[in-house]
């Protein structure tokens, strides 16, 4: 069988694989952005202690590979924490809830630096010129330094989108039928046309971030003003 | 006649540098208080304590009749009293000029956003810059981006303004503009400190000038008597430069 015919017979099965591809990548994104938005504060804070939260979680986040992360989420917290109290998984919602949870951490802690980034790129004049207004701290931040921060981050949020939903890939480890485990069952039935099907994974990847990227410079196009 | 700032014995250190050591200082209600002196003097660190953006180390500071140094005071509200403008205007590029001038009122709870908007265009109005409320400032002059930070600041209605070297990031040509919006705002009557460096404003304006030297207060006392008739040997040598 040629490409074509090989992407046409199985296009049902990878449409589904998709599915849970985008809904693994947006799921884990959500939480990835509240996790990097209160970590990325607790950075740029003067109380030490929120600040040494943050570095420590940061840390132990950038120097593990996120296969280990995952491992750890899934087989280590199954049989350390769940076992014991007599659970599993599957009470929680099974491998998808596992893989949520590891790829929100694993991108929260990104995000949290994006967003120490973006905010340590605001004019320190800024903060002071808010502030002697009377707006607290708290006011400030949201009304005039996010604000702004936010228009450097985001080529980097959108990459880093784009890196998470790549990242999904890897939850294929812990057996989810998204678009790569699903290449490696069908591939298994058809040994002739591997290549093919690893090709169709891979188009399907394409397809996705190219629209986020697209998306991206629109975005970004919309968000310049007075210039 | 009531103070509006009373300062004792204010020490300000940066690690083991210190900045300011013992200021005594009092402003009357209406008075322009004009702060001379060659750069890493103090002034601007002293400004910027009346209003704690910087951390005070020592002495007190009253505005209004608060104690700011005191912890349990609410240093916001206090600073709604307290007009600030700084020498690169920080200005919020992300949102236009009204924008700029009804953020505060209005997040504030001061005013709602139809007085805001009132107050707001009558005071672009006395700045000269009616026809600018909507624009951005990145699209104004250095000049015009001084007055809507003066208009910014005036919105809540501050009992004190502070000037933190208002020209000095400014083309000489935008200079007098400036000048001459703080000269009427003098006028009015208008508790203001200003950190300058235009020995021509303070002779005209300044009710009191003081010059400071080393985190001190090395001489103060009218126009006349500190620009005309200096006593100490540091304020001649200063004057002798800028003059």
């Amino acid at each position: 069988m040629n490409f074509i015919e090989l992407f046409q017979q199985y296009a049902p099965s990878f449409i589904d694989a998709l599915g849970l591809t985008v809904r693994l990548t947006i799921v884990s994104l959500v939480f990835a952005s509240i996790l990097g938005i209160v970590f990325g504060m607790f950075k740029v804070s003067s109380n030490k202690i929120l600040n040494f939260i943050a570095t420590i979680y940061i840390d132990i986040i950038r120097g593990t590979p996120l296969l280990v992360q995952v491992f750890i989420m899934y087989f280590g917290v199954a049989g350390s924490i769940l076992q014991p109290m007599g659970m599993n998984w599957n009470d929680f919602g099974g491998g998808f809830t596992a893989g949520v949870v590891a790829l929100s951490l694993n991108a929260g802690a990104y995000m949290a630096e994006i967003v120490r980034g973006g905010i340590e790129s605001v004019d320190r004049g800024q903060m002071e010129a808010a502030r002697s207004l009377g707006l607290t701290y708290g006011k400030a931040m949201r009304k005039v330094i996010l604000p702004q921060a936010i228009r450097t981050m985001l080529p980097s949020i959108i990459n880093q989108f784009i890196i998470s939903l790549k990242d999904t890939s890897l939850i294929s480890a812990i057996g989810l039928r998204e678009l790569t485990f699903n290449s490696k069952i069908i591939s298994a039935n058809e040994s002739a046309d591997v290549m093919s099907i690893y090709l169709i994974a891979a188009v399907y990847y394409l397809v996705i971030c190219t629209i986020l990227s697209k998306v991206a410079n629109v975005l970004e196009r919309r968000m310049s003003y007075g210039k | 006649m009531e103070s509006k700032v009373k300062v004792r014995g204010l020490i300000k250190s940066f690690g083991s540098l210190e900045v300011l050591k013992g200021m005594d200082v009092e402003v009357a209600d209406g008075e322009v208080v004009c702060l001379i002196g060659p750069s890493g003097s103090g002034k601007s660190t002293f400004l910027r304590c009346l209003n704690r953006l910087e951390s005070i180390t020592g002495g007190d500071v009253e505005i209004d009749g608060f104690n700011i140094t005191d912890k349990e005071t609410d240093i916001n509200k206090v600073r709604e009293n307290i007009g600030m403008v700084f020498q690169h205007f920080n200005l919020f590029p992300h949102k236009t000029v009204i924008e700029n001038i009804m953020m505060a009122p209005v997040e504030l709870k001061k005013m709602t956003t139809e007085e805001a908007k009132t107050t707001g265009l009558s005071l672009l109005q006395e700045v000269g810059l009616s026809d600018k409320a909507d624009v951005y400032p990145a699209q104004l002059s250095g000049g015009q981006k001084q007055r809507v930070a003066i208009a910014r600041a005036l919105a809540m209605h501050p009992d004190i303004m502070l000037f933190d070297e208002p020209t000095s990031a400014l083309d000489p040509e935008m200079v007098g503009e400036v000048l001459n919006v703080m000269k009427q705002l003098a006028k009015n009557g208008m508790t203001m400190v200003v950190v300058t460096h235009e020995m021509g404003f303070a002779r005209e304006v300044a009710d009191r000038i003081i010059f400071m030297d080393g985190g001190y207060i090395v001489e103060q006392g009218t126009p006349e008597e500190v620009l005309a008739h200096p006593k100490e040997e540091r304020t001649i040598n200063f004057l002798n430069q800028v003059l």
